[in-house]
């Protein structure tokens, strides 16, 4: 590396690491991340960047399609949908957001308890795994939504929802990876050396998990997208004028017939836009934490 | 390998109560009020009227009293009695609909996998072309469509604005057996509940057999002269093939989910769309029902797949002998 | 008589992320009908490339210049079905390791009448001549038909690939490295056999790093380095008394003789230097090994070795 790159890695901030990260991209993650970084900024600046109320009814421009002054067109009351589908593009992807974390939290828990404790303990839970990864993740879905939407409201709701689902294969991941590192040479030296749990976990452990933690978080977005998306156009998720990318599909849904096909086409593109760019990082971040061997041989 | 079936069927109603105590326990944990969802929250029914609902669904019973009567009659078949059918039993009610799921999710998967085969196949004997490019954007893209929205999308032009095909039930309504399942009608649900399944089975079909190319004993066929074709569907699709029929038995369960979407939105009143009227209406002993049956189909599925994998790997065969 | 298989300033090179990887540089041997032809090289000194040249098992990422002439016909650039068929009829391989050169999860039975009637044989021949063949190795075409290959021991698995290789009395025979893995007594073996395979006939070319097998065959050897031939001569002179300093410092390190090991490492395919690659490790090293590349010049017996100590004759 030359004197000034060397430089720069010494002052580097978060954001100058963030870039030469960045340069060394292939173009599909470049295109990846910009996409979702644009739509992370719509959704975040909805307010600001979508000049219309989302919630402003217009009886006089009901059903329109795509023209200048409503690129995705209206909806069946007049309002527009592209003010409406980046609330959603935000209120999707903040509940997927959270959705994910409670996942990865609950896998996390379970994967560190059946690693560390052993034994019994470790064979109930990871049964409790297998019975959780052999049911229907959609329909258990829907049966907690059921039980606890009125308790929790649909926001609620859902994270559990998605939460509670999608947390066995973390946890057989991170206690596998508990498992092996614990045999790795350095850390019996550590163990034979009399060093302390605390600083087991925090030396040895906790910089071997984080990495498949991060990526299981990544990699649980697009699904949590997806169910939040999914329960909520049948009507089990989120309240109905919430302008989440479900609810307007289900909005899309009834417009079909009148023959109001962007309602359907435009929030169902924003949803293919969010899983195709965090699957991309996240399959991209895969192939760089675990390096198969890849041939260079064949393609 | 008959041990191995009886050994898995025989953890079958371990499973089953296993999902039976969580699910019972997520009722309980759950302020839910499975009385007040059955008068309604509106109706003026009396608290005398509704503690003898209590009593005659034993409601009022301590815990354990509850949940043993539930295991026992759950045992029996006996799954509660369904809002969503007007108070009938839950068990025969999911039998009458279940018929328009098993033609739907059977005849989905029998999509997914001829079409991830054969276009798994052709995407590696072409790989590096045009057509495997096609092949692999539109799984990618497939993949993270969300099924719903190309369910909508197909309704759209194939239904309303094409007309080619009929836009929902399992067959004309104003014929005389509209309870028959007519093939026009479960085409554009059955594709679109498979399109999914169908990109990642090609994928993976297309990955698998590209990694088993590169292995000693294909390099070794070839070079006895063994034509490429030959190569490609007697050397390495056999043993791409092996985590192929695995992948059969957990898809089933995805596809039990997909169906809840894909019924709603083509009205096919299978157990998808059962599951969702009950969900609407709150009406849990369908949904513990319409889970548990659920449970059984994929378990059930696993096993059969791991039965297919042992028959097909002589070396696992031998392991387990 | 002209040469069966004729390989000319063959160089092959692979493009990869670190560069291009010269595996082979100008390589030149040639071989008579029933004759013998060790490629002795430590590895990642290009010998298996060469053996895959010569089938066309080579990647797409692949750059081969130069010529392979077999029996006239040159072989590279030509179309696929043609080259299988040569492949078929005319060549045969003894993998590397014949425990994963057969499909796991097929029986063996379909598996080598399959590559009997690759080569032209009906099903009727192929089992005649697979029986034949079989029984003469002290196997049973029965017994071993209804098997996999990972229940029978290594050396049935062995016998069975060089069966696989005799069926099509192939004009060529590539076997490489056939004693990877095996101890001294199976090499001992292993050497009779491919004795008895050029006795049928059939020209043989072995490709090995294992100087104990090389040492018990007859015929020629060419000795890699860095991509180079660096010495070609009769095998019997090589053992008696090497060209290059190589070939020398590699029989030193023989256990049996001094069992001191070269100093040093072979450089890189990716960086090879432009005068003679051995110079580096050379005790004999002069001014002139690090200014230039050395040809192959004629040495003593016959021998030609790639060492500017032999340009003066």
């Amino acid at each position: 590396m030359s004197a000034a790159g060397a430089a720069l890695r010494l002052r580097g901030g978060l954001t100058q690491r963030l870039v030469e990260t960045a340069r060394r991209w292939p173009t599909y993650m470049r295109v990846a991340a910009g996409v979702l970084a644009l739509l992370v900024v719509a959704g975040l600046l909805a307010n600001v960047v979508a000049p219309l109320d989302d919630t402003a009814v217009d009886l006089d421009h009901v059903l329109e399609g795509p023209t200048a002054a409503h690129p995705m067109g209206t909806d069946e009351v007049g309002r527009d949908l592209l003010t409406r589908v980046l609330h959603g593009v935000r209120i999707s992807l903040v509940i997927a957001v959270l959705a994910s974390l409670a996942a990865v939290a609950v896998g996390a828990l379970v994967g560190v308890l059946a690693g560390t404790l052993g034994g019994r303990a470790d064979a109930v839970l990871m049964r409790m795994t297998d019975v959780f990864a052999s049911q229907n993740h959609f329909l258990f879905g829907v049966l907690l939504l059921v039980l606890f939407r009125p308790v929790l409201g649909g926001t609620g709701a859902i994270m559990l929802a998605i939460g509670f689902t999608h947390w066995p294969s973390l946890a057989r991941i991170v206690r596998g990876e508990l498992l092996s590192v614990r045999e790795r040479p350095f850390v019996l030296a550590a163990i034979g050396g009399g060093a302390s749990r605390h600083r087991l976990a925090r030396r040895h452990y906790l910089p071997h998990l984080l990495p498949a933690v991060g990526l299981a978080f990544v990699l649980t977005v697009p699904h949590a997208v997806f169910h939040e998306s999914a329960y909520s156009f049948l009507g089990l998720g989120l309240e109905p004028h919430q302008a989440s990318l479900g609810n307007i599909l289900a909005d899309g849904q009834r417009s079909l017939l009148a023959g109001g096909w962007w309602i359907a086409l435009f929030p169902g593109l924003a949803l293919l836009a969010i899983a195709m760019t965090i699957g991309t990082i996240a399959e991209y971040w895969r192939e760089h934490l675990h390096p198969r061997w890849r041939s260079e041989l064949e393609l | 390998m008959l041990k191995l079936i009886a050994r898995r069927l025989a953890v079958l109603p371990l499973v089953l109560l296993a999902v039976a105590t969580v699910t019972f326990a997520l009722t309980e944990i759950s302020p839910f009020d499975p009385v007040e969802a059955y008068v309604g929250a509106e109706s003026n029914v009396s608290t005398e009227r509704k503690a003898e609902i209590a009593r005659a669904w034993g409601f009022d019973q301590p815990l354990h009293e509850r949940f043993g009567r539930w295991i026992g009659n759950i045992a029996r078949g006996d799954m509660g009695h369904s809002i969503v059918a007007g108070g009938q039993p839950v068990g025969p009610e999911i039998v009458s609909r279940a018929s328009a799921s098993i033609a739907l999710i059977g005849g989905a998967l029998l999509l997914v996998l001829v079409g991830g085969l054969v276009f798994g196949v052709l995407a590696a004997a072409f790989r590096g072309t045009v057509f495997d490019w096609l092949v692999r954007t539109s799984c990618y893209f497939n993949t993270a469509a969300p099924s719903f929205w190309v369910g909508l999308l197909a309704l759209y032009v194939f239904s309303i604005e094409l007309g080619w095909l009929p836009a929902g039930f399992t067959s004309d309504p104003r014929s005389v057996q509209s309870a028959s399942i007519d093939f026009d009608h479960l085409i554009l649900p059955m594709v679109v509940l498979a399109l999914t399944g169908y990109a990642w089975f090609t994928l993976y079909v297309r990955n698998t057999l590209l990694e088993v190319l590169r292995e000693d004993h294909v390099q070794f066929a070839r070079a006895q002269g063994i034509g490429e074709v030959a190569v490609l569907l007697r050397y390495a699709l056999p043993n791409a093939l092996i985590p192929f029929v695995t992948l059969t038995g957990t898809h089933l369960a995805e596809l039990v989910g997909g169906a809840v979407l894909i019924e709603s939105i083509f009205g096919w009143p299978g157990l998808g769309q059962l599951a969702l009227q009950a969900a609407l209406s709150e009406d849990i002993p369908m949904i513990l029902g319409i889970t548990l049956c659920a449970s059984v189909f994929v378990v059930l599925g696993n096993l059969l797949a791991d039965v297919l994998y042992r028959v097909m790997d002589p070396r696992v065969r031998e392991a387990a002998a | 008589m002209s040469a069966l298989l004729e390989v000319d300033a063959l160089s092959v090179g692979f493009r990869t992320r670190r560069g291009i990887v010269r595996a082979l540089s100008e390589a030149s041997v040639a071989i008579e009908p029933g004759e013998l032809l060790l490629v002795v090289g430590e590895s990642g000194s290009g010998k298996t490339v060469l053996a895959h040249t010569l089938l066309s098992l080579l990647p797409r990422n692949v750059d081969v210049a130069g010529s392979v002439r077999l029996g006239g016909t040159e072989l590279l650039g030509l179309a696929p079905a043609a080259l299988r068929e040569l492949r078929a009829r005319r060549m045969a391989l003894i993998p590397q390791s014949p425990a994963s050169s057969l499909n796991p999860v097929r029986t063996l039975g379909g598996q080598l009448i399959e590559g009997a009637r690759a080569r032209g044989l009906s099903e009727e021949q192929a089992r005649r001549r697979l029986r034949a063949l079989l029984g003469e190795l002290g196997l049973d075409f029965d017994f071993i038909g209804g098997r996999y290959i990972h229940q029978l021991s290594g050396g049935m698995q062995q016998r069975i690939v060089n069966a696989m290789a005799l069926v099509g009395e192939p004009d060529v025979v590539i076997a490489d490295e056939p004693t990877s893995g095996l101890d001294s007594e199976l090499v001992e073996t292993t050497a009779a056999q491919l004795q008895e395979i050029s006795a049928r006939g059939a020209s043989l070319l072995v490709i090995t790093h294992d100087l104990r097998l090389a040492q018990r065959l007859a015929g020629w050897i060419a000795l890699l380095y860095a991509s180079r031939i660096v010495e070609l001569g009769p095998t019997a002179a090589f053992f008696e008394a090497p060209a290059h300093p190589y070939g020398r410092e590699l029989l030193r390190a023989l256990p049996e003789r001094e069992g001191k090991s070269i100093p040093g490492m072979a450089p890189e395919l990716t960086a090879l230097p432009g005068h003679c690659a051995f110079a580096d490790r050379c005790p004999d090293r002069f001014d002139r090994c690090t200014e230039a590349l050395p040809d192959l010049y004629p040495a003593p017996d016959g021998v030609l070795a790639r060492c500017f100590v032999h340009a003066a004759r």
